[in-house]
């Protein structure tokens, strides 16, 4: 080409390869495009394809609900409550600083910030390497929150509101320490071997009916196959994946009575700190349970801030409100324990309900050269009176005469000493010494057993029991058919409170004596509430012959004493022991009997009495 | 010719046949901007595809506006049309104007949002066309280049600043086909670009790239020797290649942050398998899951779900391969090159340089947006904005489409006036 020699007119022959070279180039790319294409639907169809299928199919679990907790007669006493989370998606969710900004910028009708910075950032955090599972940012948020994000999920892709069932306790404190709690199963926890079929996140039951019926409660978490879209949001069913309903859980039936159970937390306010069992020694059901000071449970089903400062609360507090002192509270027996030393003294035939012992009261009793005092003076006395007064000076000299051995071992027939196997973990089983097992308790401070402690032993200082074990003793001694297991499951029944398994009362103790025994400590116990001068007269109930056992505790110089009393009624045919005690009251038949009264009023309002009916 | 059907007859004044693939590729279009936005409960009449009918009827209107103007007309706004829209450019790069996801930027016309761009395309094309229709060009006289790399060089560097990189690429592929018709040889052609492609191969991404550099610059010497170049411009464009060959940090910094993500994502998707990459990700298995014979009209999984992000718009080739499979895209890829025959083969028609010119780079544009587009909802190139000739949702490209379409015609219609004048 010349300069110059310019037309405005292309060669042909120039012109036409170069349309050639343009097609070529052309067919070349789109041979390329094509084989791309092929690669990847053809060759790498099937590896595609399942992406798109994993892209859009997610596995969801049903929760199972958790079965509810029901008093004797049908009342709810646990149910379930609809509890919002929200949650965070990693796997849908886009542009993590435009949400972040967003969900900080929510704000409720009053103008506080839904959304806790910390708590978030966190959780976006960690959605960087937990991918499979939604991460929470709210708990138990209110339905108003909840609605604010469902109005803004367009803007929130990847954040999600799910429903959750929480526990509520309607009666709040009521029972507390009965139903126990749930709580979330921590990671650590998971990684545990007894925990492997539950997922995190899951609720399980902690502590009293939840933590022993956990297994009943549950339920089984069932599944579905949902398709999702690319905001994390369902759209529909997949066909041809079969849905796994979740199986609700048991409803469990308290032996508890609603009326009983309230009379006794009526009859016992939250400054006093102690115990009341009540149950129907027939069968060993539990008809109330109170342990004071109580705790609401319904704060381990709130969110997590509100949660841990109830924790702290109750942990910190010296009281020790978590504890259930029905059952784990040991305290020393005092003067009820002298039904046991009585019992012990007529069923080794060392004395007669009539007997009366060498030396007088004379407001104490002189061994060796120890004085020990009796917290009045009684005189000369018989057995009956000296129960029926509570004279101590009396049962130190039938203890001397009869030492540790047959005292003990009368009281084992009552279960005194072991557990009684109560369907609520945490039971003591308190302690009766002798001279054997003090030894070996006190082995570290090198105390030795002596004779003199038989005195204290005797009228019941130096044992340890369990209202729940007074309970219990007094009604075994009551029937004198043994001592039946405590419980408080009567039965379980499935969602449609179709009845799945009953409670067959179960005699753990025999209980068994002579029938004068029997006669003698029935009398006693007759004499304590309803003689004038028996030390539980406020116990009495008018028409319903009561018999009762009171007791003061020392343990602690200075301090005011435990008080006790134990009831049943009616004595012909008992159908109701009550053991109350009351930490640092006083007199047990001052302070503790009315407790009892106030419970068998209860029971006889709803229940009345019957006569027993002769075989 | 006497035996060719009449539809493909080159003689007649109208290339109906063109003109059928034209329609046949809108309807296509229609059909898969409705499946990928069905799911939307917009009423039908402010739903995506009713407004992209809309958009082809205004354009086939313009197309056969532009149908009528004489030749002459084109080269004499040619100039004029560009400096406005240069203009306009200059106005949206700095400052002003609105943009949208930090890129494309619009001027607001009240009844339509005109995006300079892509109007720059047509403008620069007919400048171009119409300077080098007058003008020899050779790479041995670097002064003859001077005004053609002029025209160039400004919307390119604007676009670039939008900053929009396809478009500026866009400018550069019409360039080098038209330096190409205008008289350059493919060896001037590979001299030509080599500097850039020492640039591209000074990227350690490149497998080899080392290696593919070294074999570059032999290249250059053995060609700049055997076609006997002038020795001062021969040691020019070797320092020029071997400058270029340590450019990557200047080049790479000069990207804007989102370019430079871009690029990194597509070497690497599954980096940020959420953000950029996610679109790549989901692109690829959309289309790979479409197997053979594709999920069926509508049935696309991850269209409709909205996993594919921008599905109407650029990825519109991705609803394609899922729900039609391999055999709908190659059906399409057959359409395109029927198109793209159809339109070069003017050239066939007329030797007159304009006419030749202005065919040659649409022809280009096209080419250009369908491969690029293509092959990045296919993960072999960068995700660059770049819509798809008749597929893809969009008012201002479809303009653009139907402009080319009916400058296309246009040539035809009226080339052979001008080749009167030859003969």
């Amino acid at each position: 080409m010349l300069k110059g020699s310019f037309s405005a007119e292309l060669d042909t022959e120039v012109r036409n390869r170069k349309i050639l070279v343009f097609i070529s180039c052309v067919l070349f790319a789109f041979l390329i495009l094509s084989g791309r294409l092929f690669y990847l639907q053809y060759i790498r169809y099937e590896e595609n394809y399942q992406n798109s299928e994993n892209n859009r199919q997610r596995k969801v679990v049903l929760k199972a609900e958790r079965g509810s907790i029901f008093d004797r007669t049908g009342k709810v006493l646990v149910r379930n409550r609809p509890s919002y989370q929200v949650v965070i998606s990693a796997r849908e969710l886009k542009d993590k600083d435009s949400v972040f900004a967003r969900l900080l910028n929510i704000r409720d009708a009053a103008g506080e910030r839904v959304f806790d910075s910390a708590t978030v950032d966190t959780a976006f955090q960690r959605s960087r390497w937990i991918r499979n599972r939604p991460l929470r940012i709210l708990e138990d948020a209110s339905p108003e929150q909840a609605a604010l994000i469902e109005e803004r999920a367009m803007d929130l892709p990847g954040v999600m509101t799910v429903v959750e069932s929480r526990r509520e306790y309607p009666y709040e404190t009521m029972a507390a320490h009965v139903f126990g709690y749930t709580g979330e199963l921590s990671e650590e926890e998971l990684k545990k071997e007894e925990y492997q079929s539950y997922s995190l996140g899951d609720r399980l039951g902690k502590k009293g009916l939840e933590q022993q019926y956990e297994e009943e409660f549950r339920g089984r978490d069932g599944m579905k196959y949902v398709e999702v879209n690319a905001y994390g949001r369902e759209v529909g069913l997949i066909q041809g994946m079969e849905t796994q309903e979740a199986i609700p859980g048991h409803h469990l039936i308290t032996t508890l009575d609603f009326d009983i159970q309230a009379a006794a937390e009526a009859a016992f306010p939250d400054s006093m700190r102690g115990a009341v069992v009540a149950l129907d020694p027939r069968t060993g059901e539990i008809l109330a349970m109170v342990s004071a000071p109580r705790l609401d449970p319904n704060i381990f089903s709130l969110r997590r801030r509100e949660r841990n400062k109830g924790w702290a609360q109750v942990a910190l507090d010296t009281t020790h409100p978590l504890t259930n002192r029905a059952i784990s509270g040991v305290y020393p027996p005092a003067s009820v324990f002298k039904l046991v030393s009585a019992g012990a003294g007529l069923e080794y035939g060392f004395v007669r309900p009539t007997t009366h012992m060498s030396k007088p009261c004379t407001g104490g009793y002189q061994f060796g050269s120890r004085y020990q005092r009796c917290w009045g003076t009684h005189g000369s006395l018989d057995l009956v009176n000296a129960l029926r007064l509570s004279c101590d000076t009396y049962f130190y000299q039938l203890g001397l005469l009869m030492g540790m051995e047959p005292i003990n071992e009368f009281g084992r027939r009552f279960g005194l000493g072991s557990v009684l196997g109560v369907d609520i973990p945490g039971e003591r089983s308190g302690w009766l010494p002798d001279s054997v097992s003090f030894n070996a308790r006190n082995k570290r401070s090198g105390w030795r057993w002596t004779r003199g402690l038989i005195l204290n032993l005797s009228i019941g200082q130096g044992q340890l029991v369990t209202p729940l074990q007074e309970a219990a003793l007094v009604g075994g001694i009551a029937t004198g058919k043994g001592v039946y297991e405590p419980h408080l499951m009567k039965e379980i029944r499935d969602v449609d409170h179709e009845l799945v398994m009953r409670y067959i009362p179960s005699k753990v103790h025999q209980g068994e004596m002579k029938p004068e025994t029997h006669q003698m400590l029935l009398d006693a116990m007759d004499s304590v509430v309803n003689h004038p001068g028996g030390t539980g007269r406020r116990a009495a109930l008018p028409g319903i012959r009561v018999g009762g056992k009171s007791g003061s505790g020392e343990w602690k110089k200075g301090e005011k004493t435990h008080a006790w009393f134990v009831s049943v009624a009616p004595l012909d045919n008992p159908q109701i022991a009550v053991a109350t005690v009351i930490e640092a009251a006083g007199g047990g038949g001052a302070q503790a009997a009315p407790v009892c009264r106030k419970v068998m009023e209860a029971y006889f309002k709803k229940y009345p009495a019957v006569k027993e009916v002769q075989p | 010719m006497k035996n060719s059907v009449r539809l493909l007859d080159n003689t007649t004044k109208i290339d109906w046949f063109f003109l059928l693939l034209v329609f046949v590729l809108m309807g296509c279009g229609l059909a898969l901007v409705y499946s990928a936005t069905m799911n939307s409960s917009e009423e039908w009449i402010k739903s995506y595809w009713f407004r992209q009918a809309l958009h082809f009827a205004a354009g086939t209107l313009i197309a056969f506006l532009f149908v009528f103007v004489k030749i002459d007309y084109w080269k004499k706004i040619a100039f004029p049309f560009y400096f406005v829209v240069l203009l306009s450019l200059i106005y949206t790069t700095f400052g002003g104007g609105t943009t949208t996801n930090g890129a494309e930027r619009w001027i607001d016309l009240g009844f339509f949002r005109m995006q300079p761009s892509e109007f720059a395309k047509i403008a620069f094309l007919l400048a171009l066309s119409s300077w080098l229709s007058k003008h020899r060009v050779s790479l041995s006289q670097p002064k003859t280049l001077i005004v053609p790399m002029l025209i160039f060089i400004f919307p390119f560097l604007l676009v670039l600043k939008q900053p929009d990189l396809s478009t500026a690429l866009v400018f550069t592929s019409v360039t080098l086909v038209s330096l190409f018709w205008a008289g350059f040889s493919l060896r001037e052609l590979f001299l030509f670009v080599s500097p850039a492609l020492s640039v591209l191969l000074s990227f350690s991404y490149i497998p080899y790239n080392q290696f593919f550099w070294g074999l570059l610059i032999v290249m250059v010497g053995i060609l700049l020797f055997k076609m006997r170049f002038p020795v001062k411009l021969s040691v020019i464009l070797v320092c020029l290649n071997l400058i270029a060959g340590y450019a990557d940090d200047l080049v790479w910094n000069s990207l804007e942050d989102h370019q430079k993500e871009r690029v990194d994502t597509f070497l690497d998707p599954m980096k940020d398998p959420r953000g950029v990459g996610y679109q790549v990700i989901q692109s690829r298995v959309a289309i790979g899951s479409g197997g053979m014979l594709g999920k069926g009209f509508g049935n696309g999984t991850q269209t409709n779900l909205s996993f594919l992000p921008e599905e109407h718009t650029d990825f519109i080739f991705s609803v394609l391969g899922e729900q039609f499979g391999f055999v709908g895209c190659v059906f399409i890829l057959g359409l395109y090159f029927l198109f793209l025959w159809r339109g070069i083969s003017i050239c066939w028609l007329h030797s007159d340089r304009f006419v030749n010119l202005v065919v040659a780079s649409a022809c280009t544009i096209f080419l250009f947006h369908i491969v690029v587009n293509i092959a990045m909802t296919l993960g072999m190139m960068p995700v660059t904005g770049l819509p798809l000739p008749f597929l893809s949702y969009g008012g201002s490209f479809v303009f653009t489409c139907m402009m080319l379409v009916g400058l296309l015609m246009n040539m035809r219609y009226h080339g052979d006036e001008l080749d009167v004048n030859y003969k």
